[in-house]
């Protein structure tokens, strides 16, 4: 374990309040830009390698199994134990991490991009919390998942539930695109993210025991489908 | 899962190799300093670029690697020094038995220093167990481009990547920054091997980066052509942009398909760091 005061923040209790927020903080319907990206969905659903709703589950359930967010969702957390000691040359150095381990520039946009919107919204939300933020993260090149560490610390969220939460709402905004995307029906779309469900929670037991010399995942996929996107000629999504 | 496997040689059998490379400018020249340990040899310098390009060329003379053997390189080019490293021959890295076969390599780039390290292909035969960790430190102003190809399972003898293990680790940071972490895990079942998300049914992935300068958008789209006017491209590939550096994937099923247009990519590049054109070692000349 890299943090050692964690104890003391894994008694946050889920309160009515918290639940409420955190449904907010992973809300797709949050003003971030989530719906503009398909991380590669699009070029998949463009070449037919994702044309049907079981490519699709196979897809998701292949990069919870072992792809890259896999990697964002355990700096996630180690950015949330920084984020609560506080530490913020761990968390500076976590965003570093965060931002040479994307696949393309299109997902280095992708995430500088969410992770700034965030926390803008967050600053006009409570601007006296957003004082005790770290200096990066007011830079413009905050990754989402640390973005989204610091909200969910700051807002008292207990670090279990929101990490979950981040791969749930992950999940619903690449079916949400590839709705659009392939396309695929609204039931369809919704049926598949209830089947992830089990994928969802075993990633997130994985990623949980996760220690720094685990940091590893598959990611020649996704990689290529991004890679290829910037190139596409057509495009509806910005990854 | 490897229950079937023989059980470990005697300590005593596993090689460590080693090279440790320095190259110091002196004058035009950069000159090469050697130290090696068996299996690993280093060939004497060559200068077909004139005498600030070294090119050195590193043997392996136990032909391949068995679990439990590992390599170390440690390569340090000096201020204003410029090297190409390759090597004589493709990697093998047997399937043997659990403990894996480990190469380890720290490259140093000092100001106004490049260095070009372009093996050539590694065998991974089906169910060996291979790991790399390389990482890379270059001074401000200082460049690395690097290649790797990795043929997973000899496909000619019907072997599939349904068992073995790659880890892969690349990490280069550029003046105090990291700029490309790639800590890859390929972890050899069916579904790795056919699914689009990892292999897509290819035995072969290839990647080159360069790390040094920010590429312009020019750049990008003369790499991603020479791909597009490859007379017949087999498999598939990307390109994109680095924070400092660019990126190239390959994932085909053919080892002299990525090196290809890898050596065009590399010449295309060299300009954007140095004055003297690409030649290519003619120990890839077979």
């Amino acid at each position: 374990m890299p943090f050692g005061h964690e104890s003391r923040f894994m008694n946050l209790q889920l309160t009515q309040g918290r639940l409420l927020t955190l449904l907010q903080l992973s809300s797709p319907a949050l003003p971030i830009g989530a719906y503009s990206y398909s991380e590669g969905i699009e070029t998949l659903a463009t070449q037919g390698t994702i044309a049907t709703g079981s490519d699709l589950f196979h897809w998701l359930s292949q990069e919870l199994n072992s792809g890259s967010i896999r990697l964002e969702a355990a700096i996630l957390r180690w950015s949330y134990l920084a984020a609560s000691q506080p530490d913020f040359e761990a968390l500076a150095r976590w965003n570093q991490w965060l931002s040479a381990l994307r696949e393309t520039a299109e997902m280095r946009s992708q995430s500088w991009q969410m992770g700034r919107s965030l926390l803008r919204l967050f600053a006009d939300l409570e601007p006296e919390l957003t004082e005790q933020l770290p200096g990066f993260a007011r830079q413009g090149d905050c990754n989402f998942a640390i973005a989204y560490s610091l909200v969910a610390q700051a807002w008292q969220i207990p670090l279990e539930e929101a990490a979950i939460a981040f791969l749930h709402s992950w999940a619903a905004n690449l079916i949400s695109a590839a709705v659009r995307a392939v396309p695929l029906g609204q039931t369809e779309g919704q049926r598949l993210l209830q089947q992830l469900t089990a994928p969802i929670q075993t990633a997130h037991a994985e990623i949980a025991a996760m220690t720094e010399a685990d940091l590893m995942a598959c990611n020649w996929g996704v990689a290529l489908a991004s890679m290829q996107h910037e190139a596409l000629y057509s495009r509806l999504f910005r990854s | 899962m490897n229950s079937a496997v023989a059980p470990l040689p005697t300590p005593g059998r596993a090689w460590h190799g080693q090279a440790t490379l320095t190259f110091e400018r002196r004058g035009e020249r950069t000159v090469p300093q050697a130290q090696t340990q068996a299996p690993l040899k280093v060939q004497r310098p060559f200068y077909p670029e004139g005498p600030s390009l070294c090119q050195s060329v590193l043997l392996h003379t136990a032909g391949g690697m068995v679990g439990g053997d590992r390599l170390s390189y440690d390569l340090h080019l000096k201020a204003n020094a410029h090297a190409l490293v390759t090597t004589a021959a493709a990697a093998k890295i047997y399937r043997d038995h659990p403990q894996p076969a480990q190469v380890n390599g720290t490259v140093r780039v000092e100001p106004g220093a490049w260095l070009e390290w372009l093996p050539q292909e590694a065998i991974v035969f089906e169910g060996a167990q291979y790991h790399q960790n390389w990482r890379v430190d270059l001074a401000a102003q200082a460049h690395w481009l690097g290649w790797d190809v990795l043929r997973l399972g000899r496909t000619a003898r019907g072997e599939r990547f349904c068992q073995g293990e790659v880890r892969s680790r690349f990490e280069v940071w550029h003046d105090g920054q990291l700029i490309w972490l790639d800590p890859q895990r390929l972890v050899g079942s069916k579904t790795l091997w056919q699914s689009p998300h990892g292999l897509n049914g290819c035995p072969v992935i290839g990647t080159l980066v360069w790390v040094g300068a920010v590429p312009t958008d020019e750049v990008i789209t003369a790499v991603r052509a020479i791909w597009e006017q490859q007379p017949n491209p087999q498999g598939e590939a990307g390109v994109t942009a680095l924070q400092r550096g660019l990126l190239c994937r390959y994932r085909g099923a053919s080892t002299s398909a990525a090196r290809r247009w890898f050596i065009q990519v590399w010449q295309l590049l060299r300009p954007h760091y140095s004055d003297t054109a690409a030649t290519i070692p003619r120990v890839w000349q077979r």
